[in-house]
């Protein structure tokens, strides 16, 4: 009873402190009220996927151009994905917004300012629909379990939408990963049907509204996550980029106690239901000499597919991965340069994506992404799709190179799937560096024969004497071993006619 | 007839330059021809090398590969001078292994200097497949010192076909595959270079070649311990070449330079440090330089005060043997008093085949160190087992100095090879060289044209014209000329074709149907050796052994892949720390693969230790307990064969027991795990002891249950086709910690202790 009476206390304290700030230009909290909240709680992966359909109405005296969206202080280290988009009959329908993210003093938790496409004026509605994904926040309880044990984990969220606004009514629908729940806090008697719980509809909740929801359910869908990844792509121009991904995975889950018994996982079909034997990779439908390798060679349990618009690797790691456990590998293919490269004159550009498929539900706790372009590029211009650190530029040395090809140098932390999308980089480069390469081989094939030449010429010429025998004859002899001087003169004595 | 070979000899012996002093230059399409085949010949030695990395993929193979390989990396990564101070503690736990001193740095030196220079070039080789593709270079490296050392004692067209033979024999091939990165495979390099510098110092006398030659021996010192070998024939050579009275100054000058470089250089490798001038093994060399020194001066004696060969005589009589006498009373007082180390337990295993198997069971435990049968020679070698032999009489019969050098290295090769199933290799290239002698010398008979040609340059008209006006003392003044140009060609006497050849040819030799015949049935002869060669590279040697094969239902090939998925669940999910214990076969792969501490591995240096692995391996689950406690064991790793139906630890089960009674004769013995018929049994027939050996039970543990085929009852050991004796099998301080898929290997974590010592029985309640 205490605490929530306590928000409630903060919050009133909030909103008139909201109220007296009104006219800063970042909050633009007055007058709009979230009528009515759909909201869509997908707990059935490893992954929290919240889903907000939010009917917006604007009850203030003025336009309004943008509005805030709140993220719940516990779940905001873990926002992986945050997007937002308008439904409506509009011309604009499913428009994406652009975010900001912003602060809101004395409250806490993570906001966003989001811009409209249009500016909203007084009492009009709005249907905005926004989508958050959540990494590591279904937690395992308990944390170790055996090899034969199920796999059981606990969310825990809000029963209410978190917003600077106040809601007139809403409904929380929870998607779980299978019937078996374990106990689910049941605020407003919620119905719970095979793996679905619903929540509402709650009427009139205040801004800033929190209450504790705590779903504790079986969960057996791979925990995978890439602690960390490395993407390399290599941009040549004489026809193909070459894309490296060294990926290091761990299986996020109930830790694995006690033995590994192979026995009971080859034999008994429910043993070891959350470990992962493998998992889909889906590459471009154009990549070519794919391999998949680590630290101690070439993995040979993997299979390759080649489909009509994908190329999908059926990735299985050298073993299978328990709660716990982690491997890592390599895997790299081809592409053809003429999809991801685009020129005009000495200009060009390369679109590819920043990341790339590794998983369904993939999660990325760190991404290094490294873009190696031609020796010779410059005024190299980067267009991200979302933003991204950019570390200082390297310089990379391969084949045939002098004074090292540019390397772009990005990282990211926490990506989901919603990220793969395509970065831009522009550069320029003088098509002539192409010789660069054909040259330096010709040319050093050329002082190598030119070296050969001149020790056959001058060096053993050098070594070579005339000895005057007889009149008008005489005798070249190599003196580059003294034994053959004698013989070389003796063989010449021969040769005088009598 | 004779200026045909004429030609073929002066091809390369001056580099072409040789026949160009007589005007027209016509050797110059031979020394392309003799660089092409060469060229062919290391192209030819690379790829035929090549199968593992085309069917399986670029990875180091077997055992001490992969030793090598991390050597080379921790070489590559922390640079030489940290290489050779390198203390792994990684080894050995919890001893740790001095490797920067026990280790034979050339190999690794090698690859690294590759790696380092193909990368300051911008070459971004990766150090692994400069490791895998190193053998393979040297092959070629190989046959072109193997043409040299031909050249040297035959003449040019033998030296090419050695230089092809030794490409592709499967007797270098076995140790020189892509991948086997290992000290043979830079060290038959080694060899024949040295040999081939030394037969040229012999034959000059120069200091130069000589200098080159202990150059080359150092390399060989720094790479491999069959050094020994040259340290040893060299000397074998020089004390022949004086009982034969072959002295002379050249002899002198190349052997005293050679000794005293090489002694000096071999001195500078760590892992070899004093032992050439304090172990057993490397007296005959000393004592073979004092007794060189010893003719020399007697000899400088005559000169100097004017001899007769009778005083001479008395004089060498008493010298000499006084000085072996002496020589050989020094060596025994040295040895007696510890300042030289008596002959070492490996090298007597040389000399007594029954050596090891009673004294060193480590040495006799691994297979390559036991006696060959008839079928490895013929195997590795083909036909040329068999004209090898000519070859050495056709060397015999024109004997010099160089020959006599061949002849030692060809029998004491055999003899070793004879011993010792891996020194096949050693007699490979030797073989070769005289089976191309051997073929090289028919051709030559049977293959010549029998029309005298027309000569389309200068050469052979001068020659013809010079025939004509020596007129009837012809046959003089011909051998005169024929020395005198083979000499200015780069040969040196007794190269070129005996008397009794040249008589022959002048006779018109043998008819045109004896001669294609002859020279088919040879041609037939290296046609087949070809084919062989190729099968054996391609289906015995080119295996990685580290990866398995079988072949599916549908006839497609199934990779087994089980060592690395296991090494590489050590190295991902155990403590970095973590330590494993599993029989030393596998302690090279752990390190390599798995990046864990092991307790012993491939070095065998302490056999008491291995012998204490053996022991845990051996007891009962307790009191393995006890010593796995003391050796801070983590891990225990067994290899099972019984699903695949393989050889595994329970094969060479009895090597542990051995090995462990050999220094614990009290707690283990050889009987009490075999029956009472003295079977060594799995099934029922088994033993206790053996169904509570450490082994059996982690090997079985579960298998009891699996049922792996219909027809199959459960726990049916497919290695050794039996039910096996014991089923139910737990374990009370150890737990499964992973199995790979075929469970080929099974990895178990070793309990630690509980806090408080379970009671074994209930606790006796008082009813009152």
């Amino acid at each position: 009873m205490a605490p929530s009476y306590n928000i409630n206390w903060t919050l009133f304290v909030f909103s008139t402190f909201l109220l007296l700030i009104a006219s800063s230009p970042t909050v633009t909290a007055d007058g709009l009220c979230n009528q009515n909240v759909k909201r869509t709680v997908d707990l059935s992966t490893h992954l929290a996927k919240i889903t907000v359909d939010i009917l917006l109405s604007n009850r203030g005296g003025s336009a309004v151009q943008s509005f805030t969206w709140a993220v719940e202080p516990d779940l905001a280290p873990h926002l992986a994905y945050i997007g937002a988009s308008v439904w409506g009959d509009a011309e604009e329908a499913d428009a994406t917004l652009g975010l900001a993210q912003t602060t809101i003093h004395g409250q806490r938790g993570q906001f966003y300012e989001v811009q409209l496409p249009f500016s909203m004026e007084a009492g009009a509605k709005l249907r905005v629909k926004v989508e958050m994904v959540f990494s590591h926040v279904l937690k395992p309880f308990p944390t170790h379990i055996t090899q034969a044990e199920r796999q059981l984990v606990v969310f825990q969220g809000n029963h209410y939408l978190y917003s600077p606004y106040p809601t007139l009514s809403q409904n929380t629908h929870v998607r779980l990963a299978s019937k078996a729940v374990e106990s689910y806090t049941k605020l407003g008697h919620p119905i719970k049907y095979n793996e679905a719980i619903q929540y509402g509809p709650f009427r009139d909740v205040a801004p800033f509204s929190e209450d504790a929801m705590e779903i504790h359910y079986e969960n057996n869908t791979p925990f995978l996550a890439i602690s960390s990844m490395t993407r390399t792509m290599e941009v040549s121009h004489w026809g193909n980029i070459a894309v490296e991904e060294s990926i290091d995975l761990r299986h996020t889950g109930a830790l694995l106690k006690g033995p590994f018994s192979r026995y009971e996982y080859q034999m008994q079909p429910d043993s070891g239901l959350s470990a992962v034997n493998s998992f889909k990779t889906i590459l471009p439908a154009s990549a070519q000499d794919v391999y998949y390798r680590d630290e101690i060679g070439n993995i040979s349990t993997s299979r390759l597919r080649v489909l009509v618009d994908s190329v999908q690797m059926q990735v299985k790691p050298r073993f299978p991965l328990f709660g716990g456990w982690k491997t890592d590998y390599i895997i790299g293919y081809k592409l053809p340069s003429y999809e991801h490269l685009y020129t005009r004159r000495d200009q060009y550009a390369l679109k590819m994506r920043l990341v790339d498929h590794v998983f369904v539900d993939q999660v990325i706790d760190s991404l290094t992404v490294k873009i190696i372009l031609p020796e010779g590029a410059r005024n190299i211009r980067v267009d991200t799709p979302y933003p991204i650190d950019r570390m200082p530029d390297q310089l990379h040395y391969t084949y045939l190179d002098t004074f090292g090809r540019p390397v772009l140098v990005a990282t990211k932390t926490n990506m989901v799937e919603q990220h793969i999308q395509d970065v831009v980089v522009h550069y320029t480069f003088n098509k002539l560096w192409m010789l660069q390469e054909p040259l330096l081989l010709i040319g050093a094939f050329y002082i190598l024969f030119i070296a050969v030449i001149i020790y056959r010429s001058v060096i053993s010429k050098g070594m070579r004497v005339s000895i005057k025998v007889h009149q008008g004859h005489s005798v070249h002899c190599d003196i580059s071993t003294s034994q053959h001087v004698p013989h070389c003169v003796m063989n010449a004595c021969d040769k005088i006619p009598d | 007839m004779t200026q045909r070979k004429r030609d073929l000899g002066g091809g390369g012996g001056g580099g072409g330059g040789g026949l160009r002093g007589w005007g027209a230059p016509p050797s110059g399409w031979l020394s392309l021809l003799s660089f092409a085949i060469l060229l062919l010949a290391w192209l030819v030695a690379f790829s035929s090398r090549l199968f593992a990395v085309i069917r399986f993929e670029s990875i180091i193979h077997e055992f001490d590969p992969w030793f090598n390989y991390r050597a080379t990396r921790y070489l590559t990564e922390n640079g030489f001078y940290h290489f050779l101070n390198w203390f792994d503690e990684r080894a050995w736990y919890p001893l740790g292994r001095i490797v920067g001193g026990t280790v034979f740095p050339g190999l690794m030196v090698t690859a690294g200097l590759i790696h380092h220079v193909l990368n300051a070039l911008h070459v971004t080789v990766h150090i692994r497949d400069v490791c895998v593709f190193l053998a393979p270079v040297f092959s070629g490296l190989t046959s072109v010192a193997t043409f040299l050392l031909t050249r040297e004692l035959w003449n040019q067209s033998a030296g090419l076909l050695a230089a092809c033979l030794i490409a592709i024999a499967p007797g270098y091939t076995q140790r020189s595959v892509a991948g086997s990165y290992d000290n043979e495979g830079v060290a038959i390099f080694a060899l024949q270079l040295t040999y081939f510098l030394w037969v040229r110092s012999v034959k000059t006398g120069s200091v130069f070649w000589s200098v080159c030659c202990s150059l080359s021996y150092f390399y060989m010192v720094s790479a491999w311990g069959g050094y020994v070998f040259i340290v040893n024939l060299v000397p074998l050579h020089v004390l022949v070449l004086l009982l034969m009275g072959r002295h002379s100054g050249r002899l002198y000058v190349a052997y005293s330079v050679f000794y005293v470089v090489g002694l000096v250089l071999s001195l500078q490798v760590p892992f070899v440090g004093f032992q050439p001038v304090r172990s057993s093994e490397h007296m005959a060399a000393a004592g073979v330089f004092a007794l060189l020194q010893a003719y020399a001066f007697v000899h400088y004696l005559r000169d100097r005060l004017g001899l007769t060969p009778r005083e001479f005589l008395a004089l060498f009589l008493l010298c000499v043997p006084l000085a072996a006498v002496a020589g050989t009373a020094a060596l025994v007082l040295l040895t007696y008093g510890g300042y030289i180390a008596p002959w070492s337990g490996r090298f007597y295993s040389l000399w007594d085949t029954g050596y090891a198997a009673v004294h060193i069971p480590l040495i006799a435990s691994v297979a390559e160190h036991q006696t060959p049968t008839w079928w490895p020679f013929f195997f590795n070698l083909h036909v040329l087992l068999c004209t090898f032999p000519a070859g050495l009489w056709f060397c015999l019969k024109d004997i010099n100095d160089e020959r006599v050098f061949v002849a030692l290295y060809a029998v004491s090769a055999a003899y070793f090879a004879a011993v010792m199933s891996r020194l096949i290799l050693t007699l490979t290239p030797v073989v070769c060289v005289l089976s191309a002698v051997a073929f090289s010398n028919v051709f030559e008979r049977y293959l010549a044209d029998e029309n005298p040609r027309n000569g389309n340059n200068a050469a052979i008209t001068e020659n013809k014209d010079s025939k004509r006006s020596s007129g009837g003392g012809r046959s003089g003044k011909l051998r005169k000329q024929h020395v005198a140009s083979s000499s200015e060609a780069g040969e040196r006497p007794g190269r070129g074709p005996t008397e009794a050849q040249e008589k022959e040819e002048e006779e018109g030799g043998p008819g045109i149907h004896l001669r294609a015949a002859v020279c088919l049935t040879m041609l037939f002869l290296l046609a087949l050796f070809a084919v062989h060669c190729t099968t054996v590279t391609s289906t015995a040697y080119s295996h990685p052994s580290v990866v398995l094969t079988t072949r599916g239902s549908r006839g497609d090939i199934d990779v087994i892949d089980d060592y690395r998925e296991a090494y590489y669940w050590l190295r991902q999910n155990t403590a970095e720390r973590a330590r494993v214990m599993a029989w030393w076969d596998y302690g090279y792969q752990i390190a390599g693969m798995a990046d864990r501490t092991t307790i012993v591995d491939n070095n065998t240096w302490n056999n008491s230790h291995i012998a204490l692995v053996g022991k845990a391996m051996a007891s009962n689950e307790s009191a393995a307990y006890g010593i796995m406690r003391s050796l801070d064991v983590d891990y225990v790793l067994v290899i099972f064969g019984g699903v695949l139906g393989q050889g595994d630890d329970i094969s060479k089960f009895l090597w542990m027991v051995r090995i462990a009674e050999g220094e614990h004769p009290g707690d283990v013995r050889e009987r009490d795990y075999l029956n009472a018929r003295g079977e060594y049994r799995v099934d029922a027939g088994g033993t206790r002891t053996m169904f509570d050996s450490l082994v059996y039970k982690m090997c079985y543990h579960r298998f009891g249950e699996l049922q792996l085929s219909a027809r199959q009852p459960a726990g049916f050991d497919r290695a050794r086709g039996a039910v096996i004796g014991e089923k139910d099998i737990s374990f009370k301080h150890l737990e499964e910690a992973f199995t790979s898929e075929h469970w080929l290997v099974r990895i178990y974590r070793v309990k630690k202790p509980d806090n408080r010592e379970p009671l074994e029985n209930r606790l006796r309640v008082h009813e009152d």
